[in-house]
Protein backbone atom coordinates (compact mmCIF):
# COMPACT_ATOMS: atom_id res chain seq x y z
CA UNK A 1 0.00 0.00 0.00
CA UNK A 2 1.40 3.40 -0.96
CA UNK A 3 1.37 5.71 2.05
CA UNK A 4 3.71 8.35 0.64
CA UNK A 5 2.52 11.85 1.53
CA UNK A 6 -0.43 10.55 3.50
CA UNK A 7 -1.29 12.66 6.51
CA UNK A 8 -2.95 11.60 9.74
CA UNK A 9 -4.28 14.30 12.05
CA UNK A 10 -5.49 13.91 15.58
CA UNK A 11 -6.90 16.58 17.90
CA UNK A 12 -6.96 16.06 21.63
CA UNK A 13 -8.19 17.82 24.73
CA UNK A 14 -5.50 18.87 27.20
CA UNK A 15 -6.12 15.78 29.31
CA UNK A 16 -3.63 13.18 30.52
CA UNK A 17 -5.92 10.24 29.83
CA UNK A 18 -5.73 10.81 26.06
CA UNK A 19 -1.95 10.73 25.67
CA UNK A 20 -2.12 6.94 25.37
CA UNK A 21 -4.25 7.44 22.24
CA UNK A 22 -1.45 9.47 20.69
CA UNK A 23 1.02 6.69 21.49
CA UNK A 24 -1.22 4.14 19.80
CA UNK A 25 -1.63 6.38 16.76
CA UNK A 26 2.11 7.06 16.53
CA UNK A 27 2.75 3.34 16.77
CA UNK A 28 0.33 2.54 13.95
CA UNK A 29 1.64 5.25 11.65
CA UNK A 30 5.30 4.39 12.25
CA UNK A 31 4.58 0.71 11.69
CA UNK A 32 2.89 1.55 8.39
CA UNK A 33 6.01 3.37 7.18
CA UNK A 34 8.15 0.37 8.11
CA UNK A 35 9.99 1.34 11.28
CA UNK A 36 11.12 -1.59 13.43
CA UNK A 37 9.64 -2.29 16.85
CA UNK A 38 12.47 -0.64 18.81
CA UNK A 39 12.24 2.55 16.76
CA UNK A 40 8.48 2.61 17.12
CA UNK A 41 8.93 2.50 20.91
CA UNK A 42 11.36 5.43 20.64
CA UNK A 43 8.90 7.47 18.57
CA UNK A 44 6.09 6.73 21.05
CA UNK A 45 8.16 8.05 23.95
CA UNK A 46 9.25 11.20 22.10
CA UNK A 47 5.74 12.04 20.95
CA UNK A 48 4.32 11.44 24.42
CA UNK A 49 6.91 13.74 25.99
CA UNK A 50 5.64 16.65 23.91
CA UNK A 51 2.02 15.76 24.71
CA UNK A 52 2.88 15.59 28.42
CA UNK A 53 4.32 19.08 28.24
CA UNK A 54 1.27 20.45 26.45
CA UNK A 55 -1.14 18.75 28.86
CA UNK A 56 0.77 20.02 31.89
CA UNK A 57 0.87 23.53 30.46
CA UNK A 58 -2.79 23.52 29.43
CA UNK A 59 -4.42 26.46 27.72
CA UNK A 60 -6.93 29.10 28.71
CA UNK A 61 -7.53 29.98 25.06
CA UNK A 62 -7.82 26.63 23.31
CA UNK A 63 -9.73 23.43 23.99
CA UNK A 64 -7.50 21.15 21.96
CA UNK A 65 -4.06 20.67 20.53
CA UNK A 66 -3.37 18.97 17.22
CA UNK A 67 -0.81 16.43 16.09
CA UNK A 68 -0.13 15.83 12.42
CA UNK A 69 1.74 12.72 11.29
CA UNK A 70 3.15 13.24 7.79
CA UNK A 71 4.14 9.97 6.20
CA UNK A 72 6.96 9.91 3.68
CA UNK A 73 8.56 6.97 1.94
CA UNK A 74 11.44 6.74 4.41
CA UNK A 75 10.63 9.36 6.98
CA UNK A 76 7.98 10.37 9.50
CA UNK A 77 7.37 14.03 10.31
CA UNK A 78 5.34 14.88 13.38
CA UNK A 79 3.96 18.37 13.90
CA UNK A 80 2.30 19.70 17.06
CA UNK A 81 0.09 22.74 16.87
CA UNK A 82 -2.56 24.67 18.74
CA UNK A 83 -4.51 27.87 18.29
CA UNK A 84 -2.88 29.08 21.48
CA UNK A 85 0.57 30.20 20.32
CA UNK A 86 1.55 31.04 23.89
CA UNK A 87 2.43 27.36 24.06
CA UNK A 88 5.45 27.94 21.84
CA UNK A 89 8.87 27.50 23.45
CA UNK A 90 7.47 26.14 26.72
CA UNK A 91 10.21 23.57 27.29
CA UNK A 92 12.57 24.62 30.05
CA UNK A 93 16.17 23.37 29.91
CA UNK A 94 16.30 22.75 33.66
CA UNK A 95 12.81 21.64 34.56
CA UNK A 96 12.31 19.52 31.46
CA UNK A 97 15.78 18.07 31.16
CA UNK A 98 14.65 14.44 31.24
CA UNK A 99 12.02 15.03 28.54
CA UNK A 100 14.40 17.05 26.38
CA UNK A 101 17.13 14.42 26.69
CA UNK A 102 14.70 11.73 25.55
CA UNK A 103 13.24 13.71 22.64
CA UNK A 104 16.63 14.76 21.31
CA UNK A 105 18.15 11.29 21.65
CA UNK A 106 15.25 9.26 20.34
CA UNK A 107 14.37 11.36 17.29
CA UNK A 108 16.60 12.29 14.37
CA UNK A 109 15.59 15.91 14.66
CA UNK A 110 13.33 18.07 16.82
CA UNK A 111 12.37 21.75 16.66
CA UNK A 112 10.99 22.72 20.04
CA UNK A 113 11.43 26.47 19.84
CA UNK A 114 11.82 27.78 16.34
CA UNK A 115 10.31 30.38 14.07
CA UNK A 116 7.60 28.17 12.58
CA UNK A 117 3.86 28.75 12.30
CA UNK A 118 3.26 25.65 14.42
CA UNK A 119 4.43 24.86 17.96
CA UNK A 120 6.84 21.95 17.66
CA UNK A 121 8.02 19.40 15.15
CA UNK A 122 10.16 16.29 15.07
CA UNK A 123 11.14 13.68 12.54
CA UNK A 124 12.51 10.18 12.27
CA UNK A 125 14.15 8.60 9.24
CA UNK A 126 14.18 4.90 8.47
CA UNK A 127 17.50 3.39 9.56
CA UNK A 128 20.11 3.51 6.82
CA UNK A 129 18.22 6.18 4.91
CA UNK A 130 19.70 9.26 6.62
CA UNK B 1 -9.25 5.61 28.16
CA UNK B 2 -6.77 4.49 30.80
CA UNK B 3 -3.41 2.80 30.80
CA UNK B 4 -3.19 -0.20 33.07
CA UNK B 5 -0.75 0.00 35.95
CA UNK B 6 -0.41 -2.25 38.98
CA UNK B 7 2.08 -2.14 41.82
CA UNK B 8 2.50 -5.16 44.08
CA UNK B 9 4.55 -5.23 47.26
CA UNK B 10 6.12 -8.31 48.83
CA UNK B 11 8.06 -8.28 52.08
CA UNK B 12 11.32 -10.20 52.20
CA UNK B 13 14.14 -10.48 54.72
CA UNK B 14 16.02 -7.15 54.61
CA UNK B 15 14.28 -5.72 51.60
CA UNK B 16 10.95 -5.14 49.89
CA UNK B 17 10.16 -6.61 46.50
CA UNK B 18 8.05 -4.35 44.31
CA UNK B 19 6.50 -5.57 41.08
CA UNK B 20 5.41 -2.88 38.65
CA UNK B 21 3.36 -3.95 35.66
CA UNK B 22 1.74 -2.02 32.85
CA UNK B 23 2.45 1.46 31.58
CA UNK B 24 3.70 4.46 33.53
CA UNK B 25 2.67 7.63 31.76
CA UNK B 26 1.34 11.06 32.61
CA UNK B 27 -2.03 9.53 33.49
CA UNK B 28 -0.89 6.64 35.69
CA UNK B 29 2.18 8.27 37.24
CA UNK B 30 0.37 9.80 40.20
CA UNK B 31 -0.88 6.37 41.21
CA UNK B 32 2.66 4.98 40.97
CA UNK B 33 4.00 7.87 43.00
CA UNK B 34 1.41 7.42 45.75
CA UNK B 35 2.04 3.70 46.00
CA UNK B 36 5.84 3.88 45.95
CA UNK B 37 5.96 6.73 48.46
CA UNK B 38 3.63 4.79 50.77
CA UNK B 39 5.93 1.75 50.54
CA UNK B 40 9.02 3.85 51.27
CA UNK B 41 7.31 5.59 54.18
CA UNK B 42 6.31 2.31 55.79
CA UNK B 43 9.56 0.41 55.23
CA UNK B 44 13.11 1.07 56.31
CA UNK B 45 14.79 -1.31 53.90
CA UNK B 46 16.28 -1.62 50.44
CA UNK B 47 13.82 -1.76 47.54
CA UNK B 48 14.04 -4.32 44.78
CA UNK B 49 11.85 -3.21 41.90
CA UNK B 50 11.05 -5.91 39.35
CA UNK B 51 10.28 -4.33 35.99
CA UNK B 52 9.67 -7.47 33.92
CA UNK B 53 6.07 -6.47 33.26
CA UNK B 54 6.73 -2.75 32.90
CA UNK B 55 6.07 -2.09 29.23
CA UNK B 56 6.30 1.67 28.99
CA UNK B 57 7.66 4.57 30.99
CA UNK B 58 8.21 8.24 30.17
CA UNK B 59 10.01 11.10 31.88
CA UNK B 60 7.15 11.46 34.36
CA UNK B 61 7.77 7.93 35.58
CA UNK B 62 11.53 8.32 35.54
CA UNK B 63 11.11 11.43 37.67
CA UNK B 64 9.15 9.41 40.22
CA UNK B 65 11.94 6.84 40.40
CA UNK B 66 14.39 9.67 41.10
CA UNK B 67 12.04 11.01 43.78
CA UNK B 68 11.83 7.72 45.65
CA UNK B 69 15.58 7.23 45.29
CA UNK B 70 16.10 10.52 47.15
CA UNK B 71 13.75 9.38 49.90
CA UNK B 72 15.36 5.96 50.20
CA UNK B 73 18.84 7.44 50.32
CA UNK B 74 17.84 9.59 53.30
CA UNK B 75 17.64 6.29 55.19
CA UNK B 76 20.92 5.07 53.67
CA UNK B 77 19.05 2.44 51.69
CA UNK B 78 19.30 1.45 48.04
CA UNK B 79 17.06 0.76 45.08
CA UNK B 80 17.72 -2.21 42.81
CA UNK B 81 16.00 -2.38 39.44
CA UNK B 82 15.77 -5.75 37.73
CA UNK B 83 14.47 -7.31 34.53
CA UNK B 84 14.15 -3.99 32.73
CA UNK B 85 13.16 -4.34 29.10
CA UNK B 86 15.71 -3.06 26.58
CA UNK B 87 13.53 -0.19 25.34
CA UNK B 88 13.19 1.08 28.92
CA UNK B 89 16.82 0.47 29.85
CA UNK B 90 17.69 2.67 26.90
CA UNK B 91 15.81 5.56 28.54
CA UNK B 92 17.85 5.16 31.72
CA UNK B 93 21.05 5.27 29.64
CA UNK B 94 19.98 8.34 27.66
CA UNK B 95 19.07 10.29 30.79
CA UNK B 96 22.11 9.11 32.78
CA UNK B 97 19.85 7.58 35.43
CA UNK B 98 21.60 4.23 34.99
CA UNK B 99 24.38 5.76 37.11
CA UNK B 100 22.05 6.51 40.02
CA UNK B 101 20.25 3.17 40.28
CA UNK B 102 21.63 -0.30 40.72
CA UNK B 103 20.42 -2.06 37.59
CA UNK B 104 20.61 -5.84 37.77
Amino acid sequence: MDTVNDKIEISLPFKAEYVSIVRLTASGVANRIGFDIDTIEDIKVAVAEVCNKLVNAGSADALEYKIVFKMHKERLDIIFDCEDKKLKCIFDKERDQLALALINALMDGAELCSDTPYLFSMYKVLEGKV
Amino acid sequence: MSSELTVREEQARGFVNIYISGEVDIYTSQSLKDKLYAIVDSNDSDLKIDCRDLHYIDSTGLGIFVGILKKVRQNNKKIFLSNIKDNIKKLFLITGLDKLFIIE
